[in-house]
């Protein structure tokens, strides 16, 4: 089986900072990996780069075989790659339900507002459905950036610390509405801090530091790699 | 502070805002904006229909019980309205402060003058067509790079865009020079009442059909909150913004080739100074940036009170004075405009993120050079 999302020596450089240096991985149809290291390591840039926010300097990217490096944003939208932004990145002079109108548009236009009200029933949204998306709290915004994601109906998701404030309950929610989504055989990368929530649903995990990849594997080959320890850390483990 | 009271008057509301919203959610069924429900029920439509119908049959009838002031009066009203509209199109619905909008106002102006001259001879009517595609391959061949800059720099951009049309009228034979043109005498004023009238009308339907109810509102919309996720949204950001600049520049060059065979005569400093770019500013704040129908409402009220001025006190600068002040009360106290006063609408934070927007602009660019952000 070809895999969905292939990364070649991916690079990019801000300023003479290597932010992404040479990463390289590969993610299986509805696999999902989680991507962890500490701040600055590169893990957000490397998203912009997957979705040419950002152009890189070198490497290659290929969703379903197809090189998408130098592809426009929205064609990469459209090809099936949905994504969050680590600060919330709303439509905020719309309302919550406009939001997610808006990831439909250049989708399933007319089954819109009907699959709207369901993702507002699952995120527990529904009151707050007309407000203008600029006056949601801080973890509502987080649950509509997720909501986005459903109404693209996606089938590789890159999701930056999407429950990150979000309410203990609502990040069940967000695990179900991950596990539902794979379940139709859509691929996820998630960039998460809280390694409880990667444990609880990653297959796999990639640990970054400095723009590279340290190590690779399974929750308990990673959190017993003395590289990882040393990036969390700053200390070798015994 | 006013982000409090907002909240607070949010609050208030809350309950038959939560009632509405539920109704409006059984019943969205069709892609239209059900999302507008809190303001828009059943007994609100009824009262816009009602009012509407009003207004149509006041501004058809207008020539048989009015005076000939007033038509002209009105005509000037329907012109502003139209023109203020279209700078709403890329200000409030794109969110790209336009200073040069005056200047598809005189394509649209010389357009018609040039081609009534004697020695073309066209009809009138014919000659708008040609306005509209003079003025929409204007704004693609000029927006296709300006629209990349942001804020402040493209309004810096489309302001020496417009001067650079001001000075080109100026100097070249067949516009005229600094002379300008005179154009074959029109019908009455009735004529031109009811000409202006049905184009700025024409115009509303057009622009409210598609940036009120259709995807195409949707993505423009998307573009001016947030470009990165509109894009990631599958929005094609650029094709989108150049849509609407088009439709935003084709407005008044129509309204421009109306407003010469009406005024018979013009030149660089009438149908190309940048007063009147301001005053469509102006309008718009006043009326409120980003609503459907706050700019027809600021055209009104504030070509009324400029009349009102020039006829009581003669051309006069107190009324540059008054304006200002105006302005700064609006955006101070009214930042939606005064359409927000009857609750139609709800409060957005456009006017200070699209300023914010332009004094970070120039903070970064004094602090890094060109910038251009990361």
């Amino acid at each position: 089986m070809s895999a969905v999302l292939e990364v070649t020596d991916l690079g990019r450089s801000f300023g003479g900072i290597a932010a992404v240096d040479g990463v390289s991985f590969e993610v299986q149809q509805a696999e999902i990996v989680g991507i962890i290291g500490p701040n600055g390591s590169g893990k957000s840039t490397l998203f912009n780069l997957l979705t040419s926010v950002h152009k890189p300097d070198r490497g290659q990217v290929r969703l379903f075989g197809q090189d998408i490096t130098r592809t426009p944003s929205h064609k990469i939208a459209r090809a099936g790659l949905s994504r969050t932004f680590q600060l919330p990145a709303l439509f905020v002079n719309m309302t919550v339900r406009q939001n997610l109108w808006t990831a439909a548009v250049e989708g399933d236009w007319r089954g819109a507002p009907e699959l709207a009200n369901e993702v507002l029933e699952l995120l527990d949204l529904a009151h707050v459905s007309d407000e203008l998306a600029g006056s949601l709290s801080g973890g509502q915004q987080r649950l509509l950036e997720m909501g986005r994601v459903l109404m693209q109906q996606p089938r590789v998701v890159l999701l930056d610390e999407v429950a990150a404030g979000v309410h203990p309950r609502l990040r069940q929610t967000i695990l179900g509405a991950i596990r539902e989504l794979r379940s139709r055989d859509a691929t996820f990368l998630i960039i998460e801090h809280d390694l409880e929530l990667t444990q609880d649903i990653c297959d796999r995990m990639i640990v970054m530091d400095a723009g590279k990849i340290v190590a690779e594997g399974s929750f308990e080959e990673i959190t017993h790699d003395p590289h990882v320890m040393e990036a969390y850390l700053g200390v070798p483990a015994e | 502070m006013s982000s409090d009271d907002s909240v607070r008057k949010r609050a208030k509301r809350g309950p038959e805002r939560r009632g509405a919203a539920t109704t409006s959610m059984s019943s969205a069924t069709t892609t239209t904006k059900t999302a507008e429900a809190p303001t828009t029920g059943p007994r609100g439509r009824t009262i816009r229909m009602a009012g509407l119908i009003a207004f149509a049959v006041i501004a058809l009838t207008l020539p048989l019980w009015s005076t000939p002031y007033w038509i002209r009066i009105a005509t000037g009203v329907a012109l502003w309205a139209g023109l203020a509209l279209s700078w709403n199109v890329i200000c409030g619905y794109a969110g790209y402060i336009s200073f040069g909008h005056v200047g598809f106002f005189g394509i649209g102006a010389y357009t018609t003058a040039i081609l009534m001259q004697p020695d073309h001879g066209w009809p009138f009517f014919a000659t708008l067509p040609v306005g509209i595609v003079i003025a929409a391959v204007f704004a693609v061949i000029t927006g296709w790079p300006a629209l990349r800059l942001k804020g402040a720099y493209f309004a810096i951009a489309t302001w020496a865009i417009a001067e650079a049309v001001r000075e080109f009228t100026t100097v070249a034979d067949w516009t005229g020079g600094a002379g300008g043109l005179t154009l074959p005498i029109g019908p009455g004023s009735n004529y031109f009442y009811y000409v202006m009238l049905i184009a700025a009308a024409i115009a509303y339907v057009l622009c409210y059909a598609l940036l009120e109810r259709s995807r195409f509102g949707y993505r423009v919309k998307a573009v001016r909150d947030n470009e990165p996720a509109a894009r990631a949204q599958g929005i094609d950001a650029t094709k989108v913004k150049i849509q609407a600049y088009v439709l935003s520049a084709v407005i008044p060059a129509v309204l421009g080739g109306i407003n010469a065979y009406w005024i018979t005569f013009i030149n660089p400093q009438s149908v190309l100074n940048t007063i009147i770019t301001d005053q469509l500013v102006v309008m718009v704040l006043v009326g409120g940036l980003g609503h459907a129908w706050g700019p027809a409402f600021g055209a009104a009220v504030l070509f009324l009170v400029n009349e009102q001025f020039l006829s009581s006190f003669g051309s006069s600068t107190s009324y540059i004075a008054m304006v200002g002040v105006i302005v700064m009360l609006v955006v101070l106290f009214l930042p939606d405009g005064v359409v927000s006063i009857w609750g139609r609408s709800r409060r957005t934070r456009l006017v200070r993120q699209l300023l914010g927007r332009a004094a970070d602009d120039f903070r970064s660019g004094n602090a890094a050079g060109s910038g251009g952000g990361r």
